[in-house]
């Protein structure tokens, strides 16, 4: 660069910086000026700046302004977390204070963790399954009762299908199957069916008398319920055989109280006999006696006794039916 | 001022008389229901109290009324057979005063109407606790000794199978144990009781005690149980054959045998002895307990057997049992198995008012509001009207 046009630039620069210099200290003058007229002014526009922040967040919430006869599935149409301020229910959760109650639900982590169903209320399910409705084929109009639908289809398998957004459509949890079946549909004999309700143990419930078999041993649902249905089967023609070790039951294992050849009747017999001794009554036979009435009564008390479990009713029943049994008079 | 010194002094009276009250209201309430109908006109001791002394003449018109027993009878009839509370109140009323209830009375009308020829009939008092099943028990041993039967009282069948300090190997059998310890205690309980019968019973064939010591065939009963509590090692044997010969010669007829076992679900339930090698010991390998379970069987005649289940004091079974089933077990339900059985509940109200009335009588409760209405309420509702609890209540009181 020649040395002229170094001054030029040189000046050039100087100017700017003078110039950049006045543009500062007016600025700051301003600055100071305005500080002198009201020195105050920077430090209450910044407090200011933070109470109006503050302030700005006092907006009455959305709930406020809910309608009682609202479309709640707008304001919640998918699974989402819990917002406060658009629930507009007083919840309260949480580990209270010492003598005071739990937290409310503005600022509540307790009720953000959780899952929520308020997507899920039964207005929003009618719209799901009016919007599923096209997609579905009719119901049979020859199943109108649960006594039919019992009747033509006993057996009932469950499966559940899932949906979700992500990579992968594949859910390991959809190959569970459910078999459920009464037994009053199978064909049992009294031998068999103690026999299946043995084998299967806790699949089994006394109550409502259902057999439920859940498979998920295999990858796919489909060869979980051929499995199924093959357990169904192999149990049915299982308790219909006898072993040859069955006969070894012992009174352990028996699910109710037999009468017959039980200590029970052994004992009374032995009773009734000896009171017939002593009155000189021979050639009464056990037959005899098992068929008498007060004997029939007693069996039927202890059996009462002991299937049912004691109450004051099946007591009072039993005390009867032993004093007849030992001809006991209870007026002087 | 005056309140408070009335208390300070009626405190310790009230202590003892607690105990005393205690047992008064077992007895109250088990089967103590005094037969105080005494005539209502007379003074107000006749409402819940009863002349009528012995219990053969109890009937319905005596429920919940108490009758007394004269302590000396008290003394032979109960060696060991009252409850401890009640041999408390005893010593602190002097007096011993039982409720005549209707359990009780019940018994008394099948015992009266029993067949002594047929096989004895078997009676189980069962009971939530601390309504008066050992009173009952007690009322029952009363009456027979009046009718001059032979008691054979054994007051809780717990005692034989728990906290037993010497356990040996049975002579006789050598899988069996023998509890030296508890059978000469019983022997001599009941010899107290039944002194004139030991006299007449004679033994039917000669036991050989040991290489010196053996009971000619012929000889009194006595003789058996004096060997039994001199050698203390053979008091278990001697108490096996005690019950042998009495199982055997009353079904000639000749006496009456009641036998009373209280806390019956001992027998078959289990016991918390231990062998030489902690190996856990059952039921049936102790002498005593073996024997008293052929005592229980219905396979003689000519008396009966009474006996309560007990859940207080019986092994490993849970405070709410109280049913048959629950407390014999499947084993002993079998075994006794047809009885009669016998539920005695809480005090009904008649009840309760005659054993308010009474305590309040021996001026057992001293609490100036217990004598009012309300401090009748409140004792009503706080005892639940139960036997034990209103005693142990007003004990204090």
């Amino acid at each position: 660069m020649f040395q002229f046009e170094k001054q030029a630039v040189a000046e050039n620069m100087m100017s700017a910086e003078i110039y950049y210099q006045q543009v500062v200290t007016s600025s700051w003058g301003s600055l100071n000026t305005s500080d002198e007229i009201s020195g105050i002014h920077t430090v209450s526009t910044r407090r200011r700046g933070r109470m109006s922040q503050l302030i700005r967040s006092h907006i009455p919430p959305r709930t406020e302004r809910m309608a009682v006869d609202q479309d709640w599935s707008s304001v919640y149409p998918t699974a989402a977390a819990f917002k406060p301020a658009s629930v507009p229910l007083p919840i309260r959760m949480g580990y209270p204070v010492k003598g005071g109650v739990p937290p409310p639900k503005e600022g509540n982590l307790e009720l953000i963790k959780i899952p929520n169903f308020l997507h899920l209320t039964p207005p929003a399910i009618k719209k799901h399954c009016a919007a599923l409705r096209d997609f579905c084929t009719e119901w049979p109009s020859a199943l109108d009762g649960d006594e039919k639908c019992e009747q033509h289809f006993p057996v009932e398998i469950e499966t559940v299908d899932y949906v979700s957004a992500g990579t992968s459509i594949r859910n390991p949890k959809a190959r569970i199957v459910t078999l459920r079946v009464k037994l009053s549909n199978l064909n049992l004999d009294d031998h068999a069916k103690k026999k299946l309700i043995k084998l299967v143990g806790k699949r089994y419930c006394k109550d409502t008398d259902v057999l439920t078999i859940i498979t998920d041993r295999c990858p796919l649902r489909r060869q979980n319920y051929d499995y199924g249905i093959h357990l169904l089967t192999v149990l049915y023609h299982e308790s219909w055989k006898t072993e040859a070790w069955e006969s070894e039951k012992t009174e352990e294992d028996m699910e109710e109280y037999i009468w017959e050849n039980s200590s029970s009747q052994k004992n009374a017999l032995d009773t009734l006999l000896q009171i017939k001794a002593t009155e000189n009554v021979s050639n009464v036979t056990k037959e005899e006696l098992l068929a008498s009435e007060v004997v029939r009564n007693y069996r039927n008390s202890v059996i009462a006794l002991k299937n049912e479990g004691e109450t004051e009713s099946n007591m009072s029943q039993y005390k009867e039916s032993v004093k007849k049994l030992l001809n006991i008079q209870a007026l002087p | 001022m005056l309140r408070s010194v009335k208390g300070f002094i009626c405190r310790p009276l009230k202590l003892d008389h607690g105990y005393a009250l205690h047992m008064a209201a077992k007895d109250c309430f088990s089967s103590v229901v005094s037969q105080d109908v005494q005539t209502p006109a007379e003074k107000p001791r006749a409402i819940f109290y009863t002349n009528e002394s012995d219990p053969a003449q109890h009937s319905e018109q005596h429920e919940g009324r108490h009758y007394s027993i004269p302590l000396e009878e008290v003394k032979a009839v109960f060696p060991h057979g009252l409850p401890y509370r009640f041999q408390q109140q005893i010593k602190t009323f002097q007096e011993a005063c039982v409720m005549v209830r209707k359990p009780a009375l019940e018994l008394f009308t099948y015992l009266k109407n029993s067949n002594f020829a047929h096989p004895v009939v078997r009676y189980v008092i069962y009971g939530e606790r601390g309504t008066g099943k050992t009173m009952t028990l007690c009322h029952v041993v009363h009456f027979c000794a009046r009718q001059g039967w032979l008691v054979l009282h054994i007051p809780d069948a717990h005692l034989w199978v728990k906290n037993c300090k010497e356990l040996m190997q049975s002579s006789y059998n050598k899988e069996r144990l023998d509890q030296p310890l508890q059978a000469s205690f019983w022997l001599r309980n009941f010899r107290t009781t039944n002194e004139h019968f030991l006299k007449e019973i004679k033994t039917q064939q000669k036991y050989v005690w040991g290489k010196r010591d053996s009971t000619e065939q012929g000889r009194p009963l006595g003789e058996v149980v004096e060997q039994g509590l001199t050698r203390v090692k053979n008091a278990s044997d001697a108490v096996g054959v005690v019950l042998k010969e009495i199982k055997q010669q009353c079904c000639l007829g000749s006496f009456r045998v009641l036998v009373a076992v209280d806390g019956v679900n001992a027998l078959w339930g289990r016991t918390t002895l231990k062998k030489e090698d902690k190996s856990p010991v059952s039921p049936e390998e102790l002498t005593l307990v073996y024997n008293l379970r052929k005592m229980v069987m219905n396979n003689w005649s000519g008396g009966a057997v009474v006996t309560t289940l007990s859940q207080t004091g019986s092994l490993f079974k849970p405070s709410s049992a109280h049913l048959p089933h629950e407390l014999l077990g499947k084993e002993g339900f079998d075994a006794l198995d047809p009885f009669v059985p016998i539920l005695v509940p809480n005090y009904t109200e008649r009840e309760f008012e005659s054993c308010y009335h009474y305590y309040l009588h021996c001026r057992w409760l001293q609490h100036e509001k217990a004598r009012t209405e309300d401090g009748k309420e409140e004792l009503r509702f706080l005892s639940g009207c139960n036997p034990w609890q209103l005693e142990r209540l007003s004990a204090p009181l």
